[in-house]
């Protein structure tokens, strides 16, 4: 296969889209993609797949070669190709194109895990909490707790003025994270868009003896220890702490992000 | 449907005739990755999936991985939309009609430019594609320019999900929205007196003649696609780096002083290289900050990060880049803390 041939370079082309367009087919139909991006993306992304599938084949098929217009430019276009050096104007090339198969190999050899608890220990402690302080009502327990998300439990206790979380029982999911006193915090990453994003929430897990594994994932019922709010909005390093009196072992969830707008 | 992953792929074209390699330098190495290594290299790996999931247990590389998997992932279907949105551009519009659509003179047709910005509902990895096609069907470098600037930041999705995060707050909306239109105008005017057509590297459009529109159309699409895509993949190497390995609380500590601040959220967009959709988000979280230092990190992330800086590199040349990205800083700093000190 002689390496300027522009079929082959176009052949090139048309396998990795459709290696691209695969992954991307894959990523939009299978969990595979939660840990990196929210569910929400899935049918944009399966559309693209499906998108750069067609157009894999219509190049792998192309019939005969309109490679491209070697540096002639289509009349009317401008000045833009008038100093095109040939090379340059010749199509069929992957060029920088034949980086996109990293993330590829990335994706299928290494199979990076969820964000976990090294990642949550990179980052300082959320401020959290919506700006208004204003919260709705908590929901109603379910089996004797409250089920809450980690972000929204950190808001709650750091901002809410009606103090909602005094008093009643909560049930959070969370990885743990090691704490600075022996203890561990309970913690979770909130998501907005993909996990270059993601911001960790921890609550302090109190009155556990057990110690716990890093990135073991625990279901904590409790109740909030209310501290003093200190000085006005102003975010600090505290973060909320919840009284265990009861935590169960369980598998990480199918998608360990939150997707939270009231960690915003 | 495409021919599936195992099987029959490389059958088209085999005997097709080879055209003869007009200009092409002999011995360039182009075809060092040719299409049955890629297929074979990906069919080996699905074979051995997760393989190297325990060779790279060190925990900064797995954040790494998933950073630089998350970024590329999250890119791709605005990267497909840019793309196609340039495809559209270079085989249905009749030649020449975007020039001579626009206003002859910078000085109407950069604002012009800035405010069509307003269509493209996407994130900032759309829209250099298709400013780069926008260059080279004719319209005005400057134009382009702004029109790249722009419509990352204040495209409706953009400005919903700013709306959403900043509840009860529509001041910094507007504030987005005016602050960013003027870095894109800055930028854009500030080109046309000082830019230097020599400075684009134009050969990195490859402009495609298809005879029909549709074959003009996929070929855009499919060269667009490759070369964005594959500079994507560097800036999106670059961010996962800086993030597995800068720490954020080093950049966080810095939010007392409000110029410091402002400088430090800057260039903090800049690292981080958050998709402009979500980033309003990350934003609304850094509370420590005071707000005209947050909207700086709204206005420069979608004009200049170190994603885009790859992408612009692969587009535009590394002599634009050079020169382009400093001065988009610079301006969006300014422009946002101007903004924010009359709005917010």
């Amino acid at each position: 296969m002689s390496r300027g041939d522009p079929a082959a370079g176009r052949r090139t082309q048309g396998a990795m889209l459709l290696v691209v367009g695969g992954t991307a087919l894959w990523l939009g139909l299978t969990d595979a993609s939660l840990a990196y991006v929210r569910a929400a993306l899935r049918p944009a992304l399966a559309a693209s797949g499906v998108v750069l599938l067609l157009l894999a084949a219509a190049t792998l098929r192309a019939p005969t070669a309109p490679a491209t217009a070697a540096g002639a430019d289509p009349a009317g276009r401008g000045p833009a190709a008038a100093g095109e050096p040939a090379g340059h104007a010749h199509g069929g090339r992957l060029g920088a194109g034949w980086l996109l198969i990293v993330p590829v190999l990335v994706l299928l050899l290494v199979a990076p895990p969820a964000l976990g608890s090294f990642a949550a220990s990179r980052q300082a402690p959320r401020a959290g909490g919506a700006a208004t302080g204003a919260f709705p009502p908590l929901a109603d327990p379910v089996d004797g707790a409250v089920p809450l998300p980690v972000s929204e439990f950190v808001s709650r206790a750091l901002y809410d003025e009606h103090r909602s979380l005094a008093q009643a029982r909560v049930r959070v999911l969370g990885f743990v994270t090691p704490g600075d006193h022996g203890g561990y915090r309970l913690a979770r990453f909130n998501v907005f868009c993909c996990a270059a994003d993601a911001e960790a929430y921890e609550i302090d897990v109190r009155g556990d003896p057990t110690p716990r594994k890093a990135d073991q994932w625990l279901l904590v019922e409790g109740r909030w220890l209310p501290e003093p709010v200190a000085g006005g909005m102003q975010p600090s390093s505290r973060r909320p702490v919840l009284v265990a009196e009861a935590v169960t072992l369980v598998r990480p969830p199918a998608d360990r992000y939150e997707h939270n707008l009231y960690g915003v | 449907m495409a021919p599936t992953e195992d099987g029959g792929v490389p059958v088209a074209q085999v005997d097709s005739p080879v055209r003869p390699a007009t200009g092409e330098p002999a011995g360039r190495p182009g075809g060092l990755l040719d299409a049955r290594l890629l297929l074979l290299l990906v069919v080996l790996a699905l074979g051995s999936r997760s393989l190297l999931a325990d060779a790279v247990d060190s925990p900064a590389l797995q954040t790494w991985s998933t950073i630089f998997v998350s970024i590329a992932i999250q890119a791709l279907p605005f990267l497909v939309l840019g793309v196609l949105v340039s495809g559209a551009l270079s085989a249905l519009l009749p030649p020449g009609w975007l020039a001579r659509a626009l206003p002859g003179r910078d000085v109407v047709a950069v604002p012009a430019a800035g405010l069509a910005g307003v269509v493209l509902p996407g994130c900032e990895c759309a829209s250099v594609p298709v400013a780069a096609r926008l260059r080279a069907g004719g319209v005005r470098p400057a134009a382009a320019l702004a029109f790249m600037l722009a419509s990352p930041a204040i495209n409706p999705v953009v400005l919903v999900a700013t709306a959403v995060a900043f509840p009860g707050r529509p001041a910094v909306v507007v504030a987005r929205f005016l602050a960013s239109l003027l870095t894109s105008v800055v930028v854009g005017l500030v080109w046309s007196r000082l830019g230097r057509e020599e400075w684009i590297d134009r050969a990195r459009v490859r402009l495609v003649e298809g005879d029909t529109r549709w074959q003009s159309f996929s070929q855009t699409v499919r060269e667009d696609f490759l070369q964005a895509g594959g500079w994507l993949v560097v800036g999106a190497m670059a961010a996962a780096t800086l993030q597995a390995f800068v720490p954020r609380p080093v950049l966080d500590a810095v939010a007392g002083n409000h110029l410091l601040a402002a400088l430090c959220l800057g260039l903090l967009a800049v690292v981080l290289a958050i998709c402009s959709e979500a980033d309003a988000f990350v934003a609304a979280s850094l509370r420590q900050f005071p707000l005209d230092a947050r909207l700086v990190f709204l206005v420069v992330g979608p004009a200049i990060d170190i994603k885009l800086l790859a992408m612009q590199v692969g587009v535009f040349g590394r002599r634009f880049a050079v020169r382009f990205a400093p001065l988009t800083f610079v301006v969006a700093v300014a422009c946002a803390l101007l903004v924010g000190r009359w709005l917010l």
